[in-house]
């Protein structure tokens, strides 16, 4: 039980001369206990990141503490960090159990009956005592991960290290290991850093999430705080699917001049803008269509494809529908709306809910406006 | 370019940790880098330490016996090729010149009647036996794995027998060939005999003009085998999907296996072409329990002249400069393609 | 791979298809044949029947294969004696040399392999004269004169040892195309559990190499038994004369006995024919792995 320090971690590869950061001055704090996701697109430098904390890579620069204790310049081994990889890793010549003591008979001095116990315990917690004899080719891809997962927790680490671990589960086994994975995280109350390219995983999983991008680190914060306040462009694209829509667009007094259609400022927008190019976001869930043409902030658009989701409808608009190729953004409504490709629909983009980028650095400059969030009442 | 070798032999420290491929590659972690950083260990701890020390166990003392036997061999043969050594004294290293190899080129340049030197046909022969006898296998290989791989029963029966002769040593099937070719009672001549073809039986293995061809075509009966089992990879190897494509697209089954299938499989006929190259630079045992060390000018190749003239008249030096020769007509074969392998990363 | 086709001409593709299969296999097993009918006749038998008819109950005779193996018997213990050792040495170190340079990381690994993967190609003519300086300089008979059995076979000492080191490039090729192929991932995760490199050997990678060592061996021991040239140059005494060199004798002595010829090279080929037929799938994996 330890949190776990990134302190300016920098990793370089030379790669024939030129020299390649794969992380880039990443300093993150992980509390005892905490669930952090790592996520980014692939190449971003968070496996990286994550083998650095193995022992896997050594970084080029910084610091990694657990537990107070610098551990960067120790042996992997040495590091009391366990780890779950993708492909599970499992010895496919042993057995479950063998695969479980293998770990405590190399790096521990414990007697074999101890060690007996510890996985017997843990295989029992885990739901697979029945597999203990079982080869890892016997086994399903979901009792694989869970006996990678056991293998990590058998031997009791400071924090554990995971790396894409439900990427080869199918869509369904997915879902429900993530829960799973999340309930014993929280019951063993180990600290935990998970690395993941999906961003569902990652705002459903995490206590908080830490994205990177081309190994710098965009921003750390709750998922809610990453989705709702992303820090910039990149963090406002990444998280949240369907995308943000975003248009770049400049300042003319206190309108907003986009390449098709303007936007009248309010005083809060006006009092957070700084300069000339900004980038006016929105997300699809908070674009109203069917609006009164009367209101203001609305415009007249083409629909151009509509994707019907069941639950909702996501609804891909232009404003210029006769040019060859229009350039879309998207707003997703309920699903029993209907809508169809070619009608003309007004749609409403409401002050509360824009973002306003720097159009020259992508840094947030306006963030919507959370006073209309309400909490649902709970039953007693 | 060092560099591009290091990553696609999968031995470098640099790395692209963030694709997908398992094979990701590590700095390792605990390298003397690490140790340098935190200035505790001594020099020695960390080289110990470190994975080079630790895996030289494993490499160094097969890598040395190697290196001794192969690379210590060709530049002590090099050496001895520049001597004149010759006959059952000692060799003296002091006189070093390339007198043997102008003595070989100078023959080779006034060679061409049939009774010409020695060294002009065994160059000669060798290339004919480099390029026929390799066209030949390569193309009834691919025949045969064609054949083996249209969906057949047996599939594994066939396959055994055709790599059979493979299985055997050159001094087996030499022995096996020689009365195949015997001229009474030979199989060969004995089946043009019974299917009315008598007039074409030869004196294949003592008519100067038919020797090489002979040897040739048991060569091919016996490697065949191995350009089959190459190209059957190579076919597994094209998706399934392809040969539906081009049936669909209404392509003949030979024009499917012409234009769609072939093309694909150049890589395997290069690899299967390289290792047949240097099979037939080695086809000295043959030669030598078929023909004895004297071939004939017909039928003579460098191996064999290298090795009479070593080992049956004592000119060591002249010898070791033809040996040489060989090596570098191997080396002609494989550099480039080793080369090519690296840079498509397949060692 | 075919796809099964509708109209009449289907079955005529097929029974054509099975024609030619059928006389390829007759083509590739016709030496084989002529060879054991003749094996089995007596002089007049072979040279007035075809050699593909088996012998009548007037030709047929078995003293051939015992002349042949009477001829052959010293050869066989000693290619067993020489080819046993090197066969099981080539494929350790091959193993070893492969983990040593595939699975663990430092700079300079892509030289050592390439070095060795060339040694593969190499003529042996161009390390033929050397070979025999080197044997007469480094004499095995002298090295265990202290231990006469060994020295007594000194020829083979050196052929076991020869054809060790140039095993050595193949077997660590055909091992190194096995151990890329292994989950690194797993390495990684035996490294995180505390193994060290030669724990990971033992405990990871030798039991994951089992099928590997059943290819190489097999590739290796057919390889070994049927050279000539090392022998040729490196055995000085006839009582260590190899089998492909009493083989070549009894050829050479008996010119017409074809017989005798024919029964001598069946057994000579007798320990890798038995192989391959046992283990086939392994020769042709070696095969397509290794080449040369």
């Amino acid at each position: 039980m330890a949190e776990l320090q990134l302190d300016n971690i920098t990793k370089t590869f030379d790669d024939g001369g030129d020299e390649i950061v794969a992380v880039d001055d990443v300093s993150i704090d992980i509390q005892d206990g905490e669930f952090l996701v790592l996520v980014g697109p692939s190449g971003c430098g968070k496996s990286t990141t994550l083998r650095t904390i193995a022992g896997l890579e050594t970084i080029t620069d910084g610091a990694i503490r657990l537990g107070g204790e610098v551990i960067n310049d120790k042996r992997p081994q040495d590091r009391d960090t366990a780890m779950v990889f993708q492909s599970y890793a499992l010895y496919p010549h042993m057995t479950v159990r063998e695969n479980m003591s293998f770990g405590l008979e190399e790096s521990t001095d414990l007697p074999d009956d101890e060690i007996r116990e510890r996985v017997t315990d843990t295989a029992e917690m885990m739901g697979i005592a029945e597999l203990l004899d079982r080869k890892p080719g016997e086994l399903s891809g979901g009792q694989q991960q869970r006996v990678a997962l056991g293998r990590a927790i058998v031997r009791n680490p400071a924090a554990f290290l995971m790396d894409e671990p439900l990427a080869n589960l199918d869509a369904k086994l997915r879902a429900q290991m993530r829960t799973e994975l999340q309930r014993l995280q929280e019951n063993l109350d180990v600290t935990t850093v998970y690395v993941t390219h999906d961003q569902t995983e990652a705002m459903t999983m995490g206590d908080r999430i830490a994205i990177l991008d081309d190994g710098e680190l965009q921003q750390v914060g709750t998922p809610l705080e990453c989705y709702h306040e992303p820090s910039n462009l990149f963090v406002a694209g990444f998280i949240g699917e369907p995308s943000m829509n975003t248009f770049e667009a400049h300042t003319d007094g206190d309108r907003l001049v986009a390449e098709r259609f303007e936007y009248a400022l309010s005083e809060r927008h006006e009092d957070a803008i700084d300069g000339d190019n900004v980038v006016f976001g929105i997300r699809p869930e908070d674009v109203e269509v069917g609006s009164d043409p009367d209101d203001s902030h609305t415009y007249e658009v083409v629909v151009d494809v509509v994707e019907p989701k069941g639950d909702e409808n996501y609804v891909h608009m232009a404003f210029d529908a006769d040019r060859e190729n229009p350039e879309t953004f998207t707003a997703t409504i309920g699903g029993l709306r209907r809508v169809e490709a070619g009608d003309t629909v007004v749609v409403r983009f409401p002050p509360e809910a824009v973002h306003l980028f720097d159009g020259d650095t992508g840094e947030a400059v306006l963030n919507r406006s959370l006073d209309t969030v309400e909490d649902v009442e709970p039953l007693l | 370019m060092r560099s591009r070798i290091l990553r696609v032999l999968g031995a470098s420290d640099e790395d692209d940790p963030e694709t997908a491929e398992p094979d990701v590659r590590t700095d390792g972690g605990t390298t003397s880098d690490a140790a340098a950083a935190s200035g505790e260990t001594s020099r020695l701890g960390q080289w110990l330490d470190s994975e080079f020390a630790k895996s030289l166990p494993f490499w160094l003392p097969a890598t040395l016996l190697v290196g001794l036997f192969v690379y210590g061999a060709i530049g002590w043969n090099f050496l001895i090729s520049l001597t004149d050594w010759q006959g059952l004294r000692q060799p003296t290293y002091e006189s070093l010149d390339f007198e043997m190899y102008t003595r070989f080129f100078d023959s080779v340049f006034a060679g061409g009647l049939l009774s010409g030197p020695q060294e002009y046909w065994a160059l000669r022969n060798t290339f004919v036996l480099l390029v026929v006898f390799t066209v030949a296998a390569l193309a009834v290989g691919l025949l045969l794995a064609i054949l083996v791989d249209r969906d057949i029963r047996f599939e594994n029966t066939f396959r055994t027998i055709y790599l059979l002769p493979m299985s055997l040593s050159f001094v087996v099937t030499a022995i096996f060939w020689a009365w195949m070719y015997n001229p009474e009672s030979g199989l060969i001549n004995q089946t043009l005999g019974a299917v009315g073809l008598g007039s074409l039986a030869q004196q294949w293995i003592s008519d100067p003009q038919y020797k090489l061809f002979a040897v040739m075509f048991a060569l091919v009966w016996q490697f065949s085998g191995y350009a089959m089992v190459v190209y059957l990879a190579g076919l597994r190897a094209i998706p399934s999907d392809q040969y539906e494509a081009a049936k669909v697209d209404g392509a003949s089954l030979l024009k499917m296996y012409w234009r769609v299938i072939v093309p694909q499989l150049r890589a395997s006929t290069t690899s299967a072409a390289v290792v047949l190259m240097v099979f037939a630079l080695k086809a000295f045992d043959f030669l030598y329990v078929m023909f004895g060390t004297r071939p004939g000018p017909s039928a003579d190749i460098l191996a064999m002249m290298m090795y009479r003239e070593s080992f049956g008249t004592t000119n060591w030096a002249y010898g070791s400069a033809i040996a040489m020769i060989l090596f570098a007509l191997a080396l002609g074969v494989i550099a480039p393609y080793l080369y090519l392998q690296f840079k498509r990363g397949e060692l | 791979m075919a796809t099964q086709q509708s109209d009449s001409s289907f079955a005529w593709n097929r029974i054509a298809l099975y024609a030619t299969l059928g006389l390829l296999v007759a083509f590739y097993l016709s030496p084989l044949e002529s060879a054991i009918m003749t094996a089995f006749k007596t002089q007049t038998g072979f040279f007035e029947t075809s050699p593909l008819v088996p012998p009548t109950p007037s030709t047929f005779t078995l003293d051939a294969w015992g002349q042949a193996f009477n001829r052959l018997q010293g050869g066989l213990v000693n290619s067993l004696l020489f080819t046993i050792p090197a066969t099981l040495l080539s494929a350790t170190l091959g193993s070893l040399v492969a983990y040593g340079l595939t699975n663990t990381n430092w700079r300079g690994q892509a030289f050592v392999l390439v070095l060795l993967i060339a040694g593969i190609f190499i003529p042996y003519q161009s390390v033929l004269v050397p070979l025999s300086r080197f044997w007469s300089v480094v004499d095995p008979a002298t090295i265990f004169s202290w231990l006469p059995p060994v020295a007594n076979r000194s020829g083979l000492v050196a052929l076991a040892v020869t054809h060790t080191a140039y095993g050595v490039p193949i077997t660590t090729l055909l091992f190194r195309a096995h151990y890329k192929s292994l989950d690194s991932s797993m390495l990684e995760a035996a490294r995180l559990d505390g193994a060290s490199i030669a724990k990971i050997y033992r405990r990871i990678i030798l039991p994951l190499s089992i099928p590997m060592f059943a290819v190489t061996l097999i590739y290796q021991f057919t390889n070994i038994w049927n050279d000539l040239l090392f022998a040729l140059v490196l055995i000085q005494q006839p009582s260590n004369d190899v089998v492909t060199i009493s083989l070549t004798a009894l050829q050479g002595s008996m010119v017409s006995q074809y017989n005798l010829q024919m029964a001598g090279a069946f057994i000579t080929a007798l320990p890798t024919l038995l192989v391959y037929i046992l283990f086939g799938e392994q020769f042709a994996e070696g095969v397509a792995g290794g080449g040369a």
